[in-house]
């Protein structure tokens, strides 16, 4: 299902208040470097117990 | 360096991880909420909603999207925790625990009935048929039970101190959704299954911390946990979605509709979110206790404030500035406490 112009709409308003710049692509950003810490950490975790 | 001072150093290091997992943990819930929320209006759940509250009404279509969503989540949870297990190299102890279903596998199947079902679908009733800030303060009691759950069932020591620090926490997030839960219950024509939602979700999640909190005695927290979301995973697509399409709504259609580029973005990316938070509260639990495991991750709520604030631009009043102090001194509090206290999570 291609999304409609109002779903589009709806979503890109999620982001246009944002105090941060490219806020629709920033989050996914901030997601993977959090996700990619906690990851480095479970494997320095794994090597020390 | 003599073996005491050796000892007392892996003891400190054993608790500061645990309190990590557990700050990790309410980072990344509180990042949920971005994917968690911009889910909502992408199609097909948007179409999906306007269709089932047309026959059924808005409360109603809440529940079913969000079954849909929940379902679409925990698929997207399993193969996040694929990527963590695979670089953990962990696929081995996987098979192993898998095999081990009476003394290991099966407190992780029992922890997914009342984590999946019970806990998130709970939430989701108290949201659609009260509010959404109601179903976050009642979220918010979990360590309570959880708490109660682990001390009776298997002794889990919960000092004075911890207990304190969790209330405050408790008391900072219902200061930062209080307002919002008056105004919702104000308004009048609340449905008791609402209330009943938000008792599931409390209890749901509190269960569900003490029964692995027993499970992580004989397993691996990554392990464990992939295989809750395999058993949360069976139950919504093998019984929750067949049984509701045969009732009528549309599951299969709009299941099948969500294969759409953006929509599949946001899911995997709430997939990570989830998988690795739940990930981390799972591995706080051996090293802290549940209690205050699950007492660091409820500061999820402040997390989310501070994310929707920074990505959403909504402005946070003066009340969910008070509620955040309340949580940051009630995690202080959590956080200096002697970890000489903590030499031993269980019994005297």
């Amino acid at each position: 299902m291609v999304q409609t112009e109002a779903a589009m709409e709806a979503y890109n308003a999620y982001w246009a208040n944002s105090p941060l710049p490219a806020a629709d692509v920033l989050w996914m950003v901030v997601i993977l470097i959090v996700a990619l810490l906690a990851l480095w950490q479970a494997r320095t975790f794994v090597s020390q117990f | 360096m003599d073996l005491q001072s050796l000892k007392k150093q892996e003891h400190q290091r054993r608790i500061k991880y645990g309190f990590m997992w557990a700050l990790f943990c309410a980072v990344l819930w509180g990042l949920w909420y971005l994917p968690g929320t911009a889910v909502w209006v992408l199609n097909p759940f948007d179409q999906m909603y306007g269709e089932v509250a047309a026959s059924s009404g808005d409360g109603m279509a809440l529940v079913i999207v969000a079954v849909l969503i929940t379902a679409f989540n925990a698929a997207t949870v399993i193969l996040a925790l694929g990527v963590w297990n695979g670089v953990l190299g962990k696929f081995g102890e996987m098979k192993r625990t898998l095999k081990e279903f009476h003394p290991c596998s099966k407190w992780f199947f029992l922890a997914s009935i009342f984590g999946g079902p019970m806990a998130i679908l709970g939430s989701f009733i108290a949201m659609g048929f009260v509010g959404g800030a109601f179903a976050a303060v009642a979220a918010l009691m979990y360590p309570v039970v959880g708490a109660i759950l682990a001390s009776k069932w298997y002794g889990e020591k919960v000092t004075k101190r911890a207990f304190v620090g969790i209330i405050v926490i408790i008391l900072g997030g219902i200061t930062i959704f209080g307002g919002g839960v008056i105004t919702e219950i104000a308004s009048g024509n609340v449905l008791w299954v609402g209330y009943l939602g938000g008792l599931m979700a409390a209890t749901g999640w509190g269960i569900e911390g003490a029964i692995a909190g027993k499970g992580l005695d004989i397993a691996e927290p990554d392990v464990g946990l992939t295989l809750r979301f395999i058993g949360e995973g069976i139950i919504w697509w093998i019984i929750a979605i067949p049984l509701l399409a045969i009732i009528g709504f549309p599951m299969i259609k709009y299941a099948l509709l969500a294969f759409e580029p953006l929509t599949m973005l946001v899911l995997v990316f709430a997939g990570i979110t989830f998988g690795f938070c739940y990930v981390a509260w799972y591995k706080s639990f051996p090293l802290i206790g549940v209690g205050r495991g699950q007492g660091i991750g409820n500061l999820y709520g402040l997390f989310a404030v501070i994310f929707i604030f920074l990505f959403f631009g909504d402005v946070p009043s003066w009340t969910i500035l008070v509620g955040g102090f309340l949580c940051l001194a009630g995690s202080t509090i959590m956080f200096s406490e002697d970890t000489g206290e903590m030499e031993s999570l269980r019994g005297d």
